[in-house]
């Protein structure tokens, strides 16, 4: 009689939701788990819960009144999405800007880079429960806010290029503080080794996880820091030189194992160097003009597309603009480096521990309305 | 420079010289576009997969007599990236190359869901970005304020 009862299940597999509401998952993203006891078999991430329609929107704004758009993709780097953009426009309409107001942008978007590590590495160590790191670098990064509030106007999402040049010009103080605050920074980087890169327990955290190496990245399309881990040195601040980045002496940091360790190093090395770029660019900016005056607001460029990549802080970057000749964009495409970073976690997560997958989750430094647009 | 001769005598062979358009200057970002026959897709996407490319982009364009989608490709060597451009009319199918790049599971959802252009032999065809209930196409000109609706060739010509 035994066979007419139903043989218990070998598996007892059951469904999670992470999210969409969690502090480790860095916007709104929900993540459906399949576990098997404390392991994933399946994990298959649900996005577009921050959806705005930014490529539509930009399809009925002239170029210039989408710039507000750009740096609310990203708003860890606004900046570097402002920044991008204006390149972009810039290449299409054949505006050049002059070599002061050149070497402002990449200050700030430097700037604007260090600060976005540097709210990753107070989140991701967060994650995995260590709260006094967060107290650290959010301290540090009220600094550079600070400093781009007084040049710029606005501590988040930053309009301040424009095409053509920037805003407004910097002064003394700016320069000023942004030496003091190179000087602090590389005054804490002992700290953070102390009291993180050295301590067991994060090692035992992070090292052996969520392993992404060349080919995995390559097939899902990673970039940035998450491929830089991997050991491929690829950046588009030297791949493809973009405003001055070729008159700089910087290192491309890379990992060798592409592990969520790896990751970290990488991002931590990546700040240093940016600390480089900056006081570079402190030394050679030229005095003269800061803005191109000739630059009518309604931009009209010739027939035609450009594609234009740079790095944010989270990989590569890329416009894809096509026009008609009119002021207005035909189409507005962007190119985010989340959505590969986010979508290889389909094969990472798997086999992995539940505990593991917010390792690895806060390791690959995901914004998520930027993969919402 | 390897990846990109390679992959560039590849596709002249499958393809024949006519193409491919260089552009020398970098002016709109790629090294090369491909002209390419939707029936060629795959076999070009082989190709590169096999050069070491990536997927870095799929988006398409909406035009009033054609849709177009372009494939971003790029390697990890400078100047590499070539653009494949696609035509496909408005009530027609694409071939899924998501069997070649992963990347191109989720990147082809969303242009399904922006588009209303399905990807044949895609395994996993939900939406990404929308709702599930969304009945429109969002990124084609009829939807919603546009500023413009051309030909192709009012742009390209």
């Amino acid at each position: 009689m035994a066979e007419q009862f139903p043989q218990p299940a070998q598996q007892q597999l059951y469904s999670l939701n992470l999210g969409p509401q969690h502090p480790s998952t860095h916007g709104v993203l929900r993540v459906l788990l399949t576990l098997d006891g404390e392991y994933i078999l399946e994990a298959d991430p649900i996005i577009g819960y921050g959806h705005r329609g930014h490529e539509k929107m930009g399809e009925n704004r002239t170029y210039l009144q989408f710039m507000p758009n750009a740096s609310r993709m990203d708003y860890l780097s606004g900046l570097l999405y402002n920044h991008g953009f204006c390149l972009a426009v810039e290449k299409l309409a054949g505006i050049e800007p002059p070599e002061r107001a050149k070497y402002i942008r990449v200050i700030c978007a430097e700037l604007n880079r260090i600060s976005s590590h540097l709210l990753w590495f107070g989140t991701f160590l967060m994650d995995l429960g260590a709260f006094t790191p967060f107290l650290y670098c959010f301290d540090d990064r009220e600094n550079i806010l600070d400093i781009l509030d007084r040049v710029s106007g606005s501590r988040l999402t930053y309009s301040y290029c424009r095409f053509g040049g920037v805003a407004r010009d910097v002064d003394d103080v700016f320069i000023e503080q942004t030496r003091a605050f190179i000087k602090r920074l590389r005054s804490r980087w002992p700290d953070y080794h102390n009291l993180v890169t050295k301590n067991v327990i994060f090692i035992h955290r992070v090292r052996d996880v969520g392993i992404i190496d060349k080919d995995l990245a390559r097939r899902f399309g990673v970039t940035g820091p998450n491929l830089r881990a991997a050991g491929v040195a690829f950046d588009m601040r030297k791949v493809e030189p973009y405003e001055v980045y070729d008159r700089f002496d910087f290192e491309i940091p890379t990992g060798s194992k592409g592990d969520a360790l790896d990751r970290y190093r990488v991002r931590l090395e990546e700040m240093e160097q940016s600390c480089r770029i900056i006081e570079q660019a402190l030394d050679q900016m030229p005095d003269g003009p800061y803005r191109q005056e000739r630059v009518r607001l309604k931009v009209k460029p010739p027939r035609g597309e450009v594609y234009f990549a740079f790095e944010s802080a989270r990989g590569q970057t890329a416009y894809y603009l096509v026009s008609d000749g009119s002021p207005y964009p035909y189409r507005v495409h962007v190119r985010v480096p989340s959505f590969g970073n986010l979508h290889c976690l389909t094969e990472v997560l798997k086999e992995t521990l539940v505990a593991d997958a917010i390792a690895i989750l806060g390791s690959i430094d995901i914004v998520v309305p930027e993969i919402d647009r | 420079m390897a990846a990109k001769d390679d992959a560039l005598r590849r596709i002249q062979e499958l393809l024949g010289p006519g193409a491919l358009t260089a552009d020398p200057d970098f002016r709109a970002g790629v090294s090369y576009t491909v002209a390419c026959p939707k029936e060629s897709l795959l076999a070009v996407m082989e190709i590169f997969n096999a050069c070491g490319f990536y997927l870095e982009s799929l988006t398409g364009l909406d035009f009033q007599d054609t849709l177009e989608f372009v494939y971003h490709m790029n390697a990890y060597e400078p100047r590499a990236r070539m653009a494949v451009r696609v035509l496909c009319p408005h009530d027609g199918e694409m071939p899924s190359v998501s069997g070649v790049f992963a990347s191109a599971l989720w990147q082809e959802r969303e242009a399904w869901e922006f588009y209303g252009v399905r990807f044949s032999g895609h395994p996993d065809l939900r939406r990404l970005l929308l709702p599930d209930d969304a009945d429109f196409y969002p990124l084609r000109k009829d939807f919603g304020t546009v500023h413009a609706y051309r030909k192709r060739e009012e742009v390209y010509g």
